[in-house]
């Protein structure tokens, strides 16, 4: 929660008067549905936030109806941090289920049992046709990106600046004596270490659409990398404490990559590599010039928000707040013309002008 | 049983023919019905995994050979050989047992022969305590206190930073307690008379144990091994963090058996790790290497139930059945 | 089976004087020595679980740094006290109200006033009319009749809001007690690796904390690692539990009494033991996809709850309590089924046959005189069950436990999540706390447990002793 005092105390007494306006019920936005014999209304205020959405009260809006959020563990944090101060505005309790990428577009592809899929990475063809089946279309929300992060060990002196082909050859070792002089002659003849998660995880497969143009199989896998298995906690343990050293060229120097998450929590025992000369950094994933970001998305359908207006109203609450916590989470603001595309695709789904 | 027989009446004396209970039929029927659930469940899992197995089998890629008999497996490559994984359990188990037999049967002759009944009242549930810690703290476990310890002793160039050894190490202190508590129940139900017996014939405490004692009890004990070494082959969490996710593919020709193979301080890949990190990952369904799990998940059932068959054929050979 | 005969003995003579005692001592040594060796395997076994245990409690307690957004000095400077003489906690209820309107956002103030109000005769953020408009909807907040809040209450609130305090590092349990100072080392190096961003070295409070308590246990869970508990994980592992139990036991007793009792030895009784203890092996995950495919799939009518209400049902898919307790239940049945199988093969024959003899039927007789001889062993089957139960993460995740979920479950219909499933959320977040958290949850875990097992022990004790 941030704290900006006087900020604060201006902005609550600017809305209580808004409110106080508005309760009369000129210059509300309203949306109705009718769902059998009852209806189900939630009055949107007329205030209307930087992208063109509406700014949703959670404590308005309408309980009793419950939206299921599934899909990836990469936004999972992002859409908990987003949810929780959701609830803490006295939003309905909604859940989120961690279930991979794959498994949230099922869920809400073909079977249909999930109203928000969260995906690393964009809707496949064949999902969208799976969701067309159902009388879904999907509508694409992007929300933030992700820098994904090669790491090395503090004590690793030579390795900072790494070129992609560089990248390519070091995960493609099969030797068990190689030497980082194997990568680049030029670097000292360590003997080298490489951490990678599996190939069911999104980060490896965008790790691999990046530096070995989607090859299948993947030279990963047939190198000396230590795959690791759900848990990148295990790679920060397995870089930070490879015992590299300078002077000691039989101390093993160990590289590993993982999303910015993991590193900005434990950026005093590892250091981030510049992939071609560019450090991972807010500015530098914002102009795209950092070559490994990947974008985050959730996924609706226009069916979805007619049934649940709840649906569209957590989303655009999300929209609007998701830069604030998007940093401590440890992933960075998408795009602003990336965010409007969404608000956008939102605003029309839901019905607002 | 024998009692039967002597139920059998109705040949005369019709006064003495027992009363029609219909609450007998109904009970007997209740306690049939939950026998036959067992059934039902099996015939779920195969149906269940037989169905998607044959998704993955009728993809162009795999074969039903190639499947049982190649040694590298590497869905993104094409192959689908399931030894590799196998081995991973097959190196996990024994490791497992070697540490938790000794230790839960020991234990278990302990509590029964030796402990008082306050001391065994209090351990045997402090021992099933190891049973109820969860998993992932197991997991985590392996990875922060058994692979550092192992690496410290043997040397960093001898053990990985995920290797075979730790999780089985590990998976075989959390198997304790199955072997431990059910040895000791059936350790303790041997008649008394026959424990007495021996010491009037001069026996000592360890004649009466080894030679009487578990021989009498070996139903039970066997049931307990059965039931631990199952959890062992199904254990997921600690595998999984432990022996790391990289399938142990090899090549009977070129790579060393004792050097490569089966090396315990390397990682491999068992199994329950490979199922439940492609369940939960990012795979599309419907894709070859996520119906693969399925037919993983047919192997394994197999497996199991060879295993089961084997351990109730040399049990029966070795029991010594009492009154 | 005899006591085989010292060797060397001649045939009807036993050995000499002292070869007999040679025998003796070696034979007596080796007793000691088995003994020895027993108590050692027990002795380890201890020792894995003790230092299990040490890890786990090591975690969950231990020094914190911690950066207060907003240091209490400077917010009752900031009202005009001195803050050597006034602490926040001797402000008056009317100046803690006031801090808070400054700090939350107008969303949580309202939230926070429909829970409980602040005063009885104005509003603090709420207006006057859409309170009553509240109040008088079908369902009206609490706040609406509850009691107001209290300075207590108030003052908690200002701590969490206001001050804001953020933990930065976090320190184990025994290095904190024997050497804090090199936390301190370690917080400094934090600062200087800029690990802690924009905060400076004097903003640091080091202080102690509980990862587990009494709060850890009644919150619900949250992206904040200060804040978040597990006050739904355990209601719903212990309606799980109740449901594991409820189905496993009855029908796991029933099928070993069928199986031991009842059935005839038969190829095809041959087939149901060989099915249960091959089930007792197949990995939870399987159990997990059956689950899915029969409970939340197929039966979802039942699960969700859809054919006992008319109209809206309970739940909107088959990912339920229900599901998941009947699969765990499913997964725990071959163990209790052959543990209770022994603890019943193991009741002598003659207390069966003494039952027949005396006209009673094959129910009564295993009732009343096999069910309690056996009953011990079928408690060490329930609490294995139990403690598997407890334990499982894979096959819930599959089942469609949700990994982030703040409203406890009220029936078997609702939604869920369980210890095992947070904690494995949480150790897989970078940031430490949230590993903190994973051990403190961890520890929650294994005193459920320990209730549930002390109930079934206590009662094995009893029953085991009656049998002697």
């Amino acid at each position: 929660m941030k704290l900006r005092f006087g900020r604060i105390l201006a902005v609550v007494t600017l809305l209580g008067l808004i409110l106080a306006a508005c309760s009369g019920g000129s210059g509300d936005t309203t949306t109705t549905v009718g769902s059998g014999s009852s209806t189900t209304t939630t009055n949107i205020g007329g205030e209307v936030s930087d992208l063109g959405l509406p700014v949703v009260d959670p404590l308005d809006v309408v309980g009793g109806v419950d939206i299921g959020i599934a899909g990836s563990s990469t936004v999972f944090p992002l859409s908990t941090a987003v949810l929780t101060q959701w609830i803490d505005e006295g939003g309905p309790e909604y859940t989120i289920d961690s279930i991979g990428s794959g498994g949230g577009l099922e869920r809400f592809c073909v079977e249909g049992a999930s109203d928000i899929a969260n995906a690393s990475r964009a809707i496949k063809d064949e999902e969208v046709a799976a969701c067309e089946a159902i009388g879904r279309t999907p509508i694409e929300v992007r929300v933030g990106s992700d820098a994904l992060s090669l790491v090395i060990s503090l004590g690793n002196y030579f390795a900072q600046d790494l070129t992609l082909e560089e990248i390519a050859t070091a995960f493609s070792l099969t030797s068990a004596d190689a030497t980082w002089a194997d990568v680049n002659s030029a670097y000292p003849a360590h003997p080298i270490q490489l951490f990678s998660p599996g190939a069911d995880s999104g980060t490896f497969d965008y790790f691999n659409e990046i530096v070995f143009d989607e090859a299948q199989p993947s030279p990963i896998l047939n190198s000396i990398a230590e795959i690791v298995g759900e848990d990148d906690n295990l790679t920060v343990v397995g870089v930070s404490e490879d015992g590299c050293t300078e002077g000691d060229l039989a101390s093993t120097c160990a590289i590993g990559y993982f999303g910015y998450a993991y590193f900005q929590e434990n950026v005093d025992v590892l250091q981030a590599v510049a992939v071609d000369g560019v450090v991972p950094s807010a500015a530098t994933v914002d102009d795209n010039s950092y070559p490994i970001s990947r974008p985050l998305f959730m996924y609706t359908a226009a069916s979805v928000i007619d049934e649940k207006p709840q649906v569209a109203e957590f989303i655009a609450y999300y929209l609007n707040n998701v830069n604030e916590v998007i940093g401590e989470v440890g992933y960075f603001p998408a795009p602003q013309s990336a965010l409007q595309d969404a608000a956008n695709n939102i605003k029309a789904a839901a019905g607002w002008e | 049983m024998t009692t039967d027989r002597i139920l059998d009446l109705d040949r005369e004396g019709s006064s003495l023919r027992k009363r029609p209970r219909p609450g007998e039929l109904l009970i007997r029927g209740f306690l049939f019905v939950c026998g036959a659930i067992s059934i039902a469940t099996t015939v779920g899992i195969l149906y269940e995994l037989g169905k998607e197995s044959l998704l993955f089998f009728q993809d162009d890629a795999v074969t039903f050979l190639d499947y049982l008999t190649d040694t590298v497996w590497q869905p993104q490559a094409g192959s689908f050989g399931i030894w590799p994984l196998v081995l991973g359990t097959v190196l996990i188990s024994i490791i497992a047992m070697v540490v938790a037999v000794p230790v839960g049967l020991l234990a278990a002759i302990y509590l029964s022969e030796y402990a008082s009944p306050r001391v065994r009242g209090f351990l045997k549930p402090v021992l099933e305590v190891l049973v109820g810690i969860p998993t992932v703290v197991y997991g985590f476990f392996a990875l922060t206190f058994m692979t550092p310890l192992l690496r410290g002793i043997l040397g960093t160039s001898v053990v990985g930073f995920f290797n075979v050894a730790s999780a089985g190490i590990v998976v075989g202190i959390l198997i304790v307690p199955l072997i431990s508590s059910l040895s000791a129940d059936a350790l303790q139900a041997v008649p008394d008379s026959l424990r007495q017996a021996a010491y009037a014939l001069g026996a000592s405490k360890l004649e009466v144990s080894t030679r009487i004692v578990v021989p009498a009890a070996l139903s039970g004990i066997a049931a307990g091994l059965v039931v631990a070494m199952s959890r062992a082959v199904g254990e997921t969490m600690v595998v999984t963090l432990a022996a790391g996710a990289s399938p142990r593919n090899f090549d009977l020709g070129q790579d060393s058996l004792f050097g490569y193979v089966l090396n315990p301080f390397e990682s491999a890949q068992a199994m329950t790790g490979y199922i439940v990190i492609t369940a939960s990952g990012d795979l599309s369904y419907n894709t070859i290497d996520y119906n693969s799990i399925f037919a993983i998940g047919l192997t394994l059932f197999f497996m199991t139930l060879g295993l089961n068959s084997l351990s109730r054929r040399l049990v029966k050979r070795f029991q010594e059945v009492y009154e | 089976m005899t006591v085989e005969a010292p060797e060397r003995a001649s045939r009807g003579n036993f050995p000499e004087e002292e070869e007999y005692r040679g025998l003796l001592n070696r034979r007596t040594r080796n007793a000691r020595l088995f003994q020895a060796a027993s108590l050692m395997a027990l002795t380890f076994a201890v020792l894995a679980l003790t230092t299990l245990l040490y890890t786990i409690i090591n975690d969950s307690f231990g020094l914190v740094a911690v950066v207060n957004e907003n240091q209490p000095e400077d917010i009752v400077a900031g009202l005009g006290y001195d803050p050597a003489e006034t602490s926040l906690a001797d402000l008056s209820y009317d100046e803690l109200v006031g801090l808070l309107q400054g700090a939350v956002s107008s969303g949580v103030g309202r939230r926070l006033e429909r829970e409980q109000r602040f005063y009885e005769d104005r509003l603090v953020f709420e207006t006057d009319a859409v309170w009553i408009e509240i109040c008088s909807s079908d369902e009206p907040p609490p706040g609406c009749t509850a009691g107001l809040r209290d300075g207590a209450n108030v003052f908690s609130l200002v701590q969490e809001r206001v001050v804001v305090p953020d933990v930065i590092a976090a320190y184990e349990l025994v290095p904190s007690l024997l050497s804090p100072e090199e936390f301190d080392a370690e917080v400094a190096a934090g600062f200087e690796s800029g690990r802690f961003g924009e905060y400076t070295p004097d903003q640091v409070n080091i202080e102690w904390r509980a990862w587990f308590s009494m709060t850890f246990l009644r919150s619900p869970a949250s992206s904040i690692p200060e804040v978040a508990g597990i006050r739904t994980a355990i209601w719903g592992s212990v309606w799980l539990v109740v449901i594991t139990v409820g189905f496993a036991v009855p029908v796991g007793v029933g099928a070993a009494i069928y199986l031991v009792e009842y059935a005839k030895p038969s190829r095809f009784n041959e087939l149901i033991q060989t099915n249960i203890n091959n089930l007792a092996g197949v990995p939870s995950i399987i159990y997990g996809m059956l689950g899915l495919a029969v409970f939340v799939r197929l039966l979802e009518p039942i699960t969700s709850g859809a054919i006992f209400t008319d109209g809206v049902p309970p739940a909107e898919n088959g990912r339920t309590i229900l599901s998941a307790g009947i699969t765990l239940g499913l997964l725990t049945l071959p163990v209790v089924i052959i543990s209770a199988q022994e603890a019943l093969k193991a009741v002598p024959d003659s207390l069966r046959s003494a039952g027949m003899a005396l006209g009673a039927t094959r129910w009564q007789t295993v009732r009343s005189q096999v069910l309690p001889v056996a009953l011990p062993g079928i408690l060490t089957g329930t609490i294995l069950a139990i403690a598997r139960a407890i334990g499982e993460t894979a096959p819930l995740i599959l089942v469609g436990a949700a990994s982030f979920i703040t409203a406890d479950p009220t029936g078997p219909f609702s939604k869920f999540t369980a210890l095992p499933i947070q904690i494995f959320q949480w150790t897989s977040y970078p940031q430490v706390e949230f590993q903190k958290l994973a051990a403190a949850a961890s520890i929650a875990l294994l005193l459920l447990l320990l209730t549930l097992n002390a109930a079934a022990v206590i009662l094995r004790n009893r029953y085991s002793r009656r049998a002697q």
